[in-house]
């Protein structure tokens, strides 16, 4: 049984698979898999878009600009109020804080960032990019929560204690968030305001039975314990430091949650990963109101934008700049076309952002290309894998072995130059100079996809359909040096367009192609 | 020992599956339930279909026995009297006292809706609070969260009272027909853009939530697309056979308009519309306004929407996980009975309810209870008492809906269109409503409700009335049978005597147990001397804030 079919077969609780490819004897001795990143003070902030962010009116491709207005003609914003970030790049004129902030080296930006065989219902997205699975896997925990398994293989039991005092991650609202989703119970407590916690009543300890009722008992009487164990340092977090920007708006919910970040961060407090939200994205309708640049996603764009601004402001003020790094995740993006109710409907991959003074403050990947005759279903193909991101992420910000991060995410892992701080390999690695060339294109019968290695190297090389899905897998494996010519019979492929995704290593590349 | 046990245990986990996953499959049968009929069984039942049930009610469903008892919780039952305007006098249409529900909109509109909608919020708590021995408000809750509508969508009193009235009245009624009227809903609809579906731009996103969340269900994807029950073909031939309906009253200010859904020809697609081989290939051809209804008849010849809808049944009324054991012998023969019935509800609820496998130790118990169920339980075992006025109730029917949203279930406010996350987020389940904040939310409603009350603007807050509830039980002088008395009613397993003897703390602190049978009985000899009521008076309401504070109070 290999380890999908493994966790396919555990549908209900599956065990996380960080289990496959670390020694059982590690496991047995948990303070020997202690490593250096116990010392590490990183704090993650996710930003949770919740809807799917429209990313072609975020990150507008200016070199596509007249096919992108032919194609979405009722919701395109006009050139000239786009925020040019390079000359092929621009941002939704709303986000005149964040361009402010890319100038200033503190953002970074990531093209298409998706996952083969894209799912279109929100909740199984969701539940996807929470999980860190595959879009045919089905796990149980989140891929925050198997991060802290790898550390913390007792969770709960015997926490907070003298070594860890505070909660490892907190949620700032009223629901735990399922990334931090563990083995044996979720790692983040909910939490809206620092001054609203306080001692709840233990009660006195009955009998618990071996049933589901004495389970769900022990779950609450858990809850109770572990809040009051963990209100007391939060409370403390909060009382030792006071936000210093004064440019949180106040009717600015995400700007709120940030704000109380930034305050327990300043205080002391530990915790390593904070999740916020900010819904609305799901712009079926009315994303835009009037002018184009003016409407639900300009709003939305505009909170997200002054959000940051604050946040990134406080932290300076504070001098915690280096120590915090922010990333904005959305369970898909919209399709390519706007639809007739001024709106996006489910798509594909969406551009991903990350913020703070160690991004690397650049944009990685390639434009989406868009073109006239796109189809009605048809998204943005996925050039980078977010799993990838969250990979990247682990050892670049946490000091997780790269070796350990197949087995946590996913076989298929690229370590993206998104850190500026630690990243180890600082050259361009998203290049791919291989010399890729993909005949006859349109084609018919068969297409020939056509590269050279210049040394020996593990290559994946993959078609994929307008819906993201993966219709053919050409290559995974190690192929030696020199000038590659693959064939692919094709008359089974219905007629319209498709790409091909190569990746070598950390380096890959995405490329249309027309099946006539 | 399997591989995943072996590596559960050497990770020193403790929850390897649910012990219920462990349980001999003896008990997973729908035969019916043959054990004894005890205040434990009725208890159990009225939990799970009512809101909290009384002391008073539990006794006569015991008393009734387990059969007349479920045909009195599933018979039909008049409709409620539509809500009222009880507070704005610009409502000119419906003055106060009477109701809004077919008059248009007058004046200052935003005023006179803004009126209407806490209007309609008050009602829905008014109709949990009256239900009477019946699941119908259950059941009603159970379809908003099946079919969701927000209201900051669809911002329209009229139109959710119509979405609300058809629910209700489909609360055990043919399921079928049921999607077939929530498809014309003049809310549906509009909150899922089906007004916006024309053969010029047709818009999915009423036909994805039709087959992923309304019937048929999402299941693993087999292919591109394909997801084993639908394909995204069908999502997009399906949305083409929906094109055409527009609402029509939205907001209206006109008393001429209706508000009805209208069928418009030449939106409507009329060339042919083929589904994919998972609804066996079938070519819809036109059929105009009949057209949907021809497209939900394909969808419901597919057994797996029997199963999908009796899953979700059970996850509501037994048990948040469903095991392979159970999915074979409990939701298999429930679809059947649910397809031999040509889609009725009502059948399967009482087999449901007949059922050794309801009643069995495993599935007592073992739910978390959802905010409603948590607030109604405090206001309605306790016996709250409200004033006569109408109006008065009104306000305070609303002020209680205030309370909802902070606990994070509120009626017309689900966070989206998959309903609450309590009800299908794996792996947490209903554990989502408890966290550090809707915990101390939880507890700080308990607190004010024993000692602060809502505040309606009378002589008296409305709160509970310790004093009164425990009058009424059997032996409240002997302080043991006291807290025993009231763990009966308000939890569900008897309370141990370490817990006793912990709670007794609360009312005789240092104090042999007769001091409270002097003091109690010292009350009910002087019930007039204010010295010595609120010295009990006070006792008690630290008894019963503590109980209700304990986590067994949160289980159903």
């Amino acid at each position: 049984m290999n380890r999908r079919q493994f966790l396919q077969s555990s549908s209900a609780l599956s065990l996380p698979i960080l289990l496959n490819g670390i020694p059982l004897s590690v496991l047995i001795q948990p303070q020997a898999f202690r490593s250096i990143e116990d010392d590490n003070d990183k704090v993650l902030v996710l930003i949770q878009l919740q809807g799917g962010n429209d990313g072609l009116n975020t990150l507008i491709p200016l070199d596509q600009y007249d096919n992108l207005a032919n194609v979405r003609s009722n919701i395109i914003i006009p050139e000239s109020k786009i925020l040019p970030l390079s000359e092929t790049l621009g941002f939704h004129p709303s986000m005149s804080a964040l361009k402010n902030l890319y100038s200033e080296g503190k953002i970074g930006l990531l093209q298409s960032v998706g996952y083969p065989n894209q799912n279109r219902s929100h909740f199984r997205s969701t539940d996807i990019w929470n999980t860190g699975s595959a879009a045919d896997e089905f796990l149980t925990t989140g891929w925050v929560g198997r991060y802290f398994d790898t550390k913390h293989s007792n969770y709960p039991d015997g926490y907070p204690n003298n070594d860890y005092p505070d909660p490892f991650a907190l949620s700032i609202g009223y629901l735990v968030s399922e990334t931090c989703q563990g083995y044996a119970t979720n790692y983040s407590l909910a939490m809206t305001d620092p001054a609203q916690l306080g001692t709840l009543p233990e009660g006195a300890l009955g009998s618990t039975p071996n049933n589901p009722y004495g389970e769900e008992l022990t779950f609450l009487r858990q809850a109770i314990q572990q809040t009051n164990a963990y209100s007391e340092t939060i409370i403390n977090a909060a009382n030792n430091a006071t936000n210093l920007s004064s440019k949180y708006e106040d009717n600015n919910n995400l700007a709120q949650q940030l704000k109380v970040v930034a305050q327990l961060v300043a205080g002391g407090l530990q915790t390593k990963v904070y999740v916020v939200s900010l819904g609305g994205f799901d712009t079926h309708a009315n994303q835009i109101q009037g002018e184009t640049t003016e409407g639900d996603h300009a709003n939305l764009l505009a909170r997200l934008s002054t959000a940051v601004e604050a946040f990134q402001d406080d932290l300076k003020l504070l001098g915690l700049e280096d120590r915090v790094l922010g990333v904005t995740i959305s369970e898909f993006g919209r399709k390519i076309r706007s639809n007739f109710s001024n709106g996006t409907d489910h798509g594909t991959a969406a551009p991903l952002m990350l913020f703070g003074s160690c991004v690397n403050p650049t944009i990685i990947g390639d434009n989406p290309t868009i073109d006239t005759a796109v189809g009605e279903e048809e998204g943005v193909p996925m050039q980078y894998d977010f799993r990838s991101v969250y990979g990247s992420i682990l050892i670049d910000w946490f000091g997780v072995e790269e070796s350990q991060i197949r087995g946590l995410l996913y076989d298929d892992f690229q370590h993206l130059p998104i850190l500026s701080c630690r990243v180890t390999d600082t050259t361009n690695p998203h290049e791919l100079d291989i010399n890729l060339t993909a005949y006859p294109n349109p084609f018919d019968n068969h297409i020939n996809i056509k590269f050279s290695l210049s040394q020996s190297e593990q290559i994946r090389l993959s078609i994929y359909n307008t819906l993201g899905h993966e219709v053919k897998m050409l290559s995974n494996r190690t192929l030696p040096s020199g000038t590659h010519d693959i064939s692919i019979e094709t008359h089974n492929f219905p007629s319209g367009h498709y790409y091909y995704r190569i990746q070598a290593g950390n380096r890959q590349k995405t490329g249309k192609i027309i099946k006539l | 020992m399997t591989r995943r046990e072996t590596l559960a245990t050497l990770m020193g986990k403790k929850k390897t599956t649910s012990s219920k996953q462990e349980r001999q499959a003896s008990n997973i049968t729908l035969s019916s339930y043959t054990g004894s009929w005890s205040n434990e069984q009725a208890a159990h039942l009225l939990r799970r279909t009512m809101y909290g049930a009384t002391k008073e009610q539990i006794e006569e469903a015991t008393q009734n026995g387990m059969m007349n008892t479920i045909n009195q919780l599933l018979s039909s039952k008049n409709r409620p009297n539509p809500p009222i305007n009880y507070n704005e006098p610009l409502d000119i249409y419906a003055p106060i006292g009477q109701t809004w529900v077919e008059k248009p909109l007058i004046g200052e509109g935003n005023k006179v809706r803004a009126s209407r909608t806490r209007s309609l919020y008050a009602w829905t708590i008014k109709n949990m609070m009256e239900e009477g021995m019946s699941i119908i408000e259950k059941m009603t809750l159970f379809w908003h969260n099946h079919f969701p509508i927000e209201i900051n969508v669809v911002n329209d009193p009229r139109f959710i009272y119509k979405y609300s009235s058809l629910i209700r009245e489909y609360a055990l009624g043919n399921f079928k027909a049921l999607v077939k009227k929530m498809t014309l809903n003049v809310a549906m609809l509009r909150y899922l853009n089906g007004n916006q579906n024309t053969k010029q731009s047709p818009n999915e996103n009423y036909a994805r939530e039709l087959l992923e969340l309304f019937t048929i269900g999402k299941g693993a994807l087999a292919g591109s697309g394909d997801y084993t029950t639908f394909t995204e073909t069908d999502v997009a031939a399906m949305a083409k056979i929906l094109t055409g309906w527009i609402d029509r009253g939205y907001n209206t200010y006109d008393p001429s308009r209706n508000i009805e859904a209208i069928f418009v020809p030449n939106r409507h697609e009329t060339g042919n519309k083929q589904l994919s081989h998972r609804f066996n290939n079938v070519v819809i051809s036109n059929a105009d306004e009949q057209e949907y209804s021809n497209l939900i008849d394909v969808i419901f010849e597919q057994e797996e929407v029997s199963k999908f809808i009796c899953r979700k049944l059970y996850r509501w009324f037994v048990y948040y996980e469903v095991s392979p054991e159970e999915e074979a012998h409990i939701i298999t023969p429930l679809a059947q009975i649910l397809r031999d019935n040509n889609y009725e509800i009502k059948p399967v609820l009482e087999a449901l309810f007949n059922s050794e496998h309801f009643y069995h130790n495993d599935n007592i118990g073992c739910l978390i209870k959802n905010p409603l169920d948590f607030f109604m339980d405090i206001f309605k075992k306790f016996n709250i008492q409200l004033p006569d006025s109408l109006i008065t109730k009104y306000q305070i029917w609303f002020s209680i809906f205030g309370i909802t949203p902070v606990l994070q279930m509120s009626y017309f406010n689900p966070p989206n269109v998959a309903g609450w996350k309590a009800f299908y987020q794996e792996p947490l389940f209903n554990r989502i409503w408890i966290n550090s904040s809707t915990l101390k939310f939880r507890l700080d409603i308990i607190s004010y409700m024993v000692y602060v009350g809502i505040d309606e603007g009378g002589d008296q807050n409305i709160l509970i009335d310790v004093l009164d509830f425990v009058s009424r039980l059997q032996s409240p002088e002997d302080p043991n049978e006291l807290i025993k008395e009231i763990a009966q009613i308000i939890f569900i397993k008897p309370v141990t005597n370490e817990q006793v003897t912990y709670l007794k703390n609360f009312i005789i602190p240092g104090l042999p147990d007769f001091e409270w049978t002097v003091e109690y009985s010292d009350y009910l000899s002087h019930p007039d001397d204010m010295q010595i009521r609120v010295s009990v008076e006070n006792k008690l309401k630290s008894l019963i804030n503590t109980m209700l504070s304990m986590p067994e109070f949160q289980l159903s």
